[in-house]
């Protein structure tokens, strides 16, 4: 095991990818300087035909990327931030629908990073969650991974994936230090991963979340049991072990950083009426940002989820009773 | 670059197909047999019969939609009946009746396509780094109509053919409207002015001329394959019909009228063709009459190909048609 960095883990992820499969390359806005580290240097390593500053043109990257999967390559786009991966959402789209629309006998693997999230009062433009205005997408997945161990797990694994993979990074988990092992991994789509055991309420957190659903959760030790799920992947969704936990508190709290509506929270609530109605003991709360433009500046934590509003969340759960 | 007689009497039988063919779906449209719709070809089929002529079997494809891609597919030599079964919504489709019209071959390295007017240019960019990389001289062959260069999406691939050396070929099918909207509402230039901005070798040509489209195309796939880069043609060309079958044929606001299609069908690219191959004295009429013949018989086969095939199954729609494993 080491120590390292979530954005390290992203590194070594995409240059173990990058020596284990030649067609493997990346493409992207400042990627070869790396404005944000987890590309810096890999130029060094793998030359301008595979690590390749795009021109500023989104569509571009994206788009270029689903004729070279076809053709048998494997493009990781890197958007830099996971805002600017909303203007090639066309492209995205048509990714999706790729194989399906013809047969289901072509393939389109690449995978898309940006990052999200806010927390920085960097404003609208630069700190959205915009994996809700994906999820409606048929034919990519997602994955969103929390810490380092994750970061690296999942992205190797976004990788070695035949379809498109849209892949976020948390801006304000990005240097966050993880045990990584040294040897070889890969973390499974689709599996989530219990952060917390507990008896009296479920939380399910993404990425960012779940640091603060954490602190949270210590907060009320000895006065509510609070299990912690982070879902890992949002395409595919772990349903089953979500649906275990509830069976055990009977409450559900979601906590997403995106704003409420339409979003992730959403679907995974109106998942949970479907599936696991009877087992609720309580409606399902939803702790997630305003819908609002996310502002800049200090009215940001108005509109943000906040340690605050989780504890809010967990007392409205645990007051009603169905 | 010049062309041989085979391969100017193949261009004219490709010319006769496509008209053959672009009746047939027109025929069967009317009789609300086609899936979806249909953008009838005629008037407009030199630009994809002249300029897919000279694609290798591993060079990558993207047709445009006028005809439904069948005069592209034709002149690649692509058997163009599992296309119609899938217009018809069969299950001998070349999609499985998933697509109702996707030009779709891998085996011919043409991977799809989408409904979206314009988004051939990045994907196409995307063949050609690949195209580049694989370093077996293959290049890219793509084509768009007038409305498709409007896209911003253009710009961008311009950019990068350029400047990443890539080796496609784009060829522009400008017959004169987007829908209803006139070339002249849109641009003061011609389209390849634009390319030629950017540095790419871009040419304007006679669109209604078969062999002047495929000489054209000829040489820019040598040049591609030489790894000189990219080249743009802007083939002006001309629709004998309304935009899609069923809506009004509009200039603007304005129904053309009898007499500019009539003058439109005065440089009929069959007619031109024809001309020219016969004072060449390479058709005679005895093979124009054959040819005509043959292509009658080849789409009541087809089409009889397509009839013959069951409705896709429903059960064709399951995860692994959606995900790959």
């Amino acid at each position: 095991m080491s120590e390292i960095a979530f954005y390290q883990a992203m590194k070594d992820a995409i240059s173990e990818e990058m020596d284990r499969d030649e067609k493997v390359y990346l493409i992207g806005e400042d990627v070869v300087g790396g404005v944000y580290p987890h590309t810096a240097g890999l130029i060094d390593k793998f030359g301008s035909d595979r690590i390749i500053d795009a021109p500023l043109a989104e569509n571009l990257i994206v788009g270029s990327s689903i004729g070279a999967a076809l053709a048998g390559y494997r493009p990781i786009c890197d958007m830099m931030e996971a805002d600017f991966i909303l203007i090639a959402i066309d492209e995205i789209s048509k990714a999706g629908q790729w194989r399906f629309m013809h047969g289901g006998v072509v393939q389109v693997p690449m995978v898309i990073i940006g990052g999200n999230g806010g927390y920085h009062g960097v404003a609208n433009d630069h700190a959205k969650m915009v994996y809700g205005n994906l999820l409606h997408i048929p034919g990519i997945k997602i994955a969103v991974p929390s810490n380092a161990y994750d970061a690296k797990g999942l992205l190797k694994t976004a990788i070695r994936d035949n379809n498109p993979v849209i892949y976020f990074w948390h801006k304000d988990c990005f240097m966050d230090k993880g045990e990584v092992p040294d040897e070889e991994y890969t973390i499974p789509f689709g599996e989530a991963r219990i952060v917390r055991e507990g008896s009296d309420v479920t939380l399910v957190a993404v990425q960012k979340m779940v640091s603060m659903a954490e602190k949270v959760a210590q907060q009320l030790e000895g006065s509510i049991s609070i299990e912690i799920i982070d879902p890992r992947t949002l395409i595919p969704l772990d349903m089953e072990t979500i649906l275990r936990s509830i069976e055990k508190t009977m409450r559900l709290v979601i906590v997403d950083e995106a704003n409420a509506r339409g979003g992730f929270a959403s679907e995974l609530s109106a998942r949970v009426m479907e599936q696991g109605f009877d087992l609720l003991d309580a409606p399902v709360v939803r702790v997630c940002g305003l819908d609002y433009p996310i502002p800049g500046g200090f009215l940001e934590t108005v509109v943000l989820p906040s340690e605050e509003r989780i504890r809010a969340g967990i007392e409205e759960a645990m007051a009603r009773n169905l | 670059m010049a062309l041989n007689k085979a391969e100017k009497i193949q261009l004219y039988r490709n010319l006769v197909r496509a008209r053959a063919y672009d009746r047939l779906f027109a025929g069967l449209m009317t009789r609300g047999k086609l899936q979806g719709f249909y953008h009838r070809a005629e008037g407009g089929e030199a630009p994809g019969v002249g300029a897919f002529a000279f694609v290798r079997e591993d060079d990558y494809v993207w047709p445009h939609f006028r005809g439904h891609a069948v005069p592209h597919m034709l002149s690649m030599g692509i058997d163009v009946r599992p296309f119609l079964a899938e217009h018809l919504g069969r299950k001998a489709g070349m999609c499985k009746g998933l697509a109702a019209y996707h030009p779709f071959s891998p085996e011919n390295n043409l991977y799809g396509w989408c409904g979206s007017v314009g988004f051939l240019w990045h994907v196409t960019a995307g063949y050609a780094m690949a195209a580049k990389w694989n370093g077996k001289k293959q290049i890219v062959m793509a084509s768009v109509g007038d409305g498709g260069t409007n896209r911003g999406l253009m710009h961008e691939a311009l950019i990068v053919a350029k400047k990443w050396n890539l080796p496609v070929v784009w060829i522009v099918e400008n017959n004169g409207l987007a829908i209803f909207v006139p070339n002249e509402d849109v641009y003061d230039v011609d389209i390849a002015d634009i390319a030629r901005g950017y540095g790419i070798k871009a040419e304007v040509i006679d669109g209604q001329d078969v062999l002047a489209v495929a000489e054209a195309a000829k040489e820019a796939v040598h040049r591609a394959r030489d790894g000189k880069g990219p080249t743009f043609i802007e083939c002006k060309t001309a629709r004998f019909y309304e935009h899609d079958m069923g809506i009004p044929d509009l200039y603007r606001n304005v129904p053309r009228s009898k007499e500019e299609i009539e003058k439109l069908r005065e440089r009929d690219p069959i007619v031109i063709c024809r001309g020219k191959l016969l004072a060449e004295h390479i058709l005679t009429e005895e093979m124009i009459e054959d040819i005509e013949e043959q292509a009658q018989f080849e789409v009541a086969e087809a089409e009889a190909f397509a009839e013959a095939s069951p409705r896709p199954d429903p059960s064709l729609i399951n995860p692994s048609t959606l995900y790959a494993d």
